[in-house]
């Protein structure tokens, strides 16, 4: 089987809608044309709504040009499965991401990359109180790992230097998870948002405007 | 894949709330697919951007493929993918524009970035009755309202566009003040059949400008100081009489352009188009100055005049397409016209 890479960025959400594609097609042509490929992989989010969007609008696009397969991943997923590489057993991975607005996503997994929290979204020190209950200290890494270090490092969770691999979404990790779901079926693709859009702020200003 | 494409055109067009895809065989429509996404975003009186993206993004791929089937047709029968890239709602418009390019790029089809203002002037093209340049054209809908000079089929020239609410807006704002829910338009067009268009005294926006842009944000405040005054007896007493008069404002402004544009120039027809187009008083006003006039009147079928993907796959065929892959990094655009 060969996956194809969808261009995470650094902090685990696709890149803009410009580089996405060229950068498949580029992945594609080095295996020797999409004749090549036998399975789409593409990250779900959580991350930038608009990049998810965009990863997930494209992998459908190709999906149907292609006739591939196509399997979408949770990105918080790739990243636990890479730092349970880096951590040894009896140990919980926190994988964090940076959800901006003083947010982050985070779910925790085991060594072995089973979760034992689901996603979510919280504030940095609501997660520390979380992971500060926990048994035994965990390693957290993500782009929200590094931005909130001293949140989690006060309760005694352990964040790899900022410069570390281990804090980028691989491709190699969304793809090895992939190739362990054989089912994939673009029907199923759904994005992880994990927040509601603004429609209720949009709503309030709306009202504000109409009666103006 | 590359190398056996057929000669049908795939268009696809997300700029605002509505999902569509299209299947053009020339200037002839064989599918003309649209997924109105109005119900989700009645709760909230307008369109919310975020809800339309999440909502392209669901419809997107489904659109695309029951156009293709009611075409009878597969992606080994297209031979180029047409796009709205703008103006509208970018985060909806980067939904269409990745998949177009997505499906585009692994068949190493040409894509076809589109205006999707151009698009509302091309529906004027399309069989069975397509329309030739030279032509002015009315569109007022509720993201546009402008009068453009059509002299070929690649482009259009406007004369003059709204300088704040468009047209369809100020239906949609006045209709949730008179309680009826959004979207409004039919429902305040069906409201004021009972209503006196001439109860209330509207001001008479741009009445002093000898341009040909439009205004409807005033006529929407003196609605909301006569609901004011009126107070909420009042309002559901007068609602018909309200409707009726903001009504016959709008569309007198609409009309009035139009025969001020239709005297500066030497026009022979005129196209109607835009969601708005379906209001009946507008369509009767407009067939009634283009007979003062001496012009043909065309007035394309509602589908064609709302939000839709063979109007995007009409403009297309006069549209410069792109080689692969030398739109891999397209992007959309939010505002204005795309300069290259
Ligand atoms: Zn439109």
């Amino acid at each position: 089987m060969h996956e194809e890479r969808l261009g995470l960025g650094p902090d685990g959400s696709p890149r803009h809608s410009t580089a996405l594609l060229a950068e498949v097609e580029r992945a594609v042509a080095a295996i020797g044309g999409w004749g090549a490929v036998g399975r789409i992989a593409v990250g779900l989010g959580p991350g930038s709504f608009v990049g998810i969007r965009i990863a997930i609008a494209t992998a459908r696009g190709l999906a149907a040009s292609t006739g591939l397969p196509v399997t979408g991943i949770c990105t918080l997923d790739a990243l636990g499965r890479a730092a349970g590489e880096a951590v040894g057993p009896d140990r919980a991975c926190l994988a964090v991401l940076d959800a901006r607005r003083g947010e982050v996503f985070a779910a925790l997994y085991s060594a072995d990359g089973s979760r034992l929290w689901e996603p979510f979204v919280a504030k940095p020190a609501e997660l520390a109180d979380r992971v500060g209950a926990l048994p035994q200290p965990s390693l957290a890494v993500g782009s929200g790992a590094v931005r909130f270090r001293d949140e989690l490092a006060s309760r005694d969770v352990e964040v790899p230097g900022d410069a570390d691999p281990v804090h980028r979404v691989a491709a190699r990790h969304v793809c090895a998870l992939a190739e362990a779901d054989e089912g994939g079926d673009g029907d199923r693709l759904e994005p992880i948002y994990l927040r509601p859009p603004d429609a209720q702020r949009w709503r309030e200003r709306n009202d504000v405007r109409t009666a103006n | 894949m590359a190398g056996l494409a057929g000669a049908l055109l795939l268009a696809i067009e997300t700029s605002c709330d509505d999902t569509c895809a299209a299947v053009l065989d020339g200037p002839r429509v064989l599918a003309n697919t649209i997924s109105s996404q109005a119900a989700a975003h009645a709760q909230f009186g307008g369109v919310v951007p975020e809800v339309a993206s999440r909502h392209h993004l669901e419809l997107a791929a489904p659109v695309v493929e029951a156009a293709l089937s009611e075409a009878g047709a597969t992606l080994d029968d297209v031979g180029s993918v047409a796009v709205t890239a703008g103006p509208g709602l970018i985060g909806a418009l980067l939904i269409g524009v990745s998949t177009a390019k997505a499906i585009a790029a692994p068949r190493r089809l040409p894509l076809i970035p589109v205006d999707h203002l151009q698009g509302h002037v091309a529906a004027n093209f399309l069989e069975p009755e397509p329309l030739e340049p030279p032509f002015l054209c009315l569109l007022a809908s509720g993201g546009h309202t402008l009068l453009a000079a059509v002299r070929d089929h690649a482009g259009h020239e406007v004369l003059g566009q709204t300088l704040d609410d468009a047209a369809g807006e100020a239906f949609d704002k006045v209709a949730r003040l008179l309680g009826l829910g959004y979207p409004g338009g039919p429902a305040l067009e069906k409201l004021a059949r009972e209503g006196d268009p001439a109860a209330f005294e509207m001001p008479v926006a741009m009445s002093r400008d000898p341009g040909l842009d439009f205004s409807f944000s005033g006529l929407k405040t003196a609605l909301v100081y006569l609901c004011r005054d009126l107070g909420p007896d009042g309002v559901s007493e007068r609602r018909a009489d309200l409707a009726a008069s903001f009504q016959a404002a709008a569309v007198g402004q609409l009309v009035a352009k139009l025969e001020r544009a239709l005297k500066r120039g030497d026009w022979q027809a005129v196209a109607l188009g835009g969601g708005v187009a379906a209001n009946g008083p507008l369509r009767e006003s407009v067939r009634e100055a283009c007979e003062r006039n001496g012009v043909a009147l065309k007035l394309v079928g509602l589908e064609l005049c709302t939000d839709n993907a063979a109007m995007i796959g009409s403009a297309a065929r006069f549209a410069e397409p792109i080689p692969y892959p030398g739109y891999l990094a397209y992007d959309a655009f939010a505002t204005g016209k795309r300069a290259a």
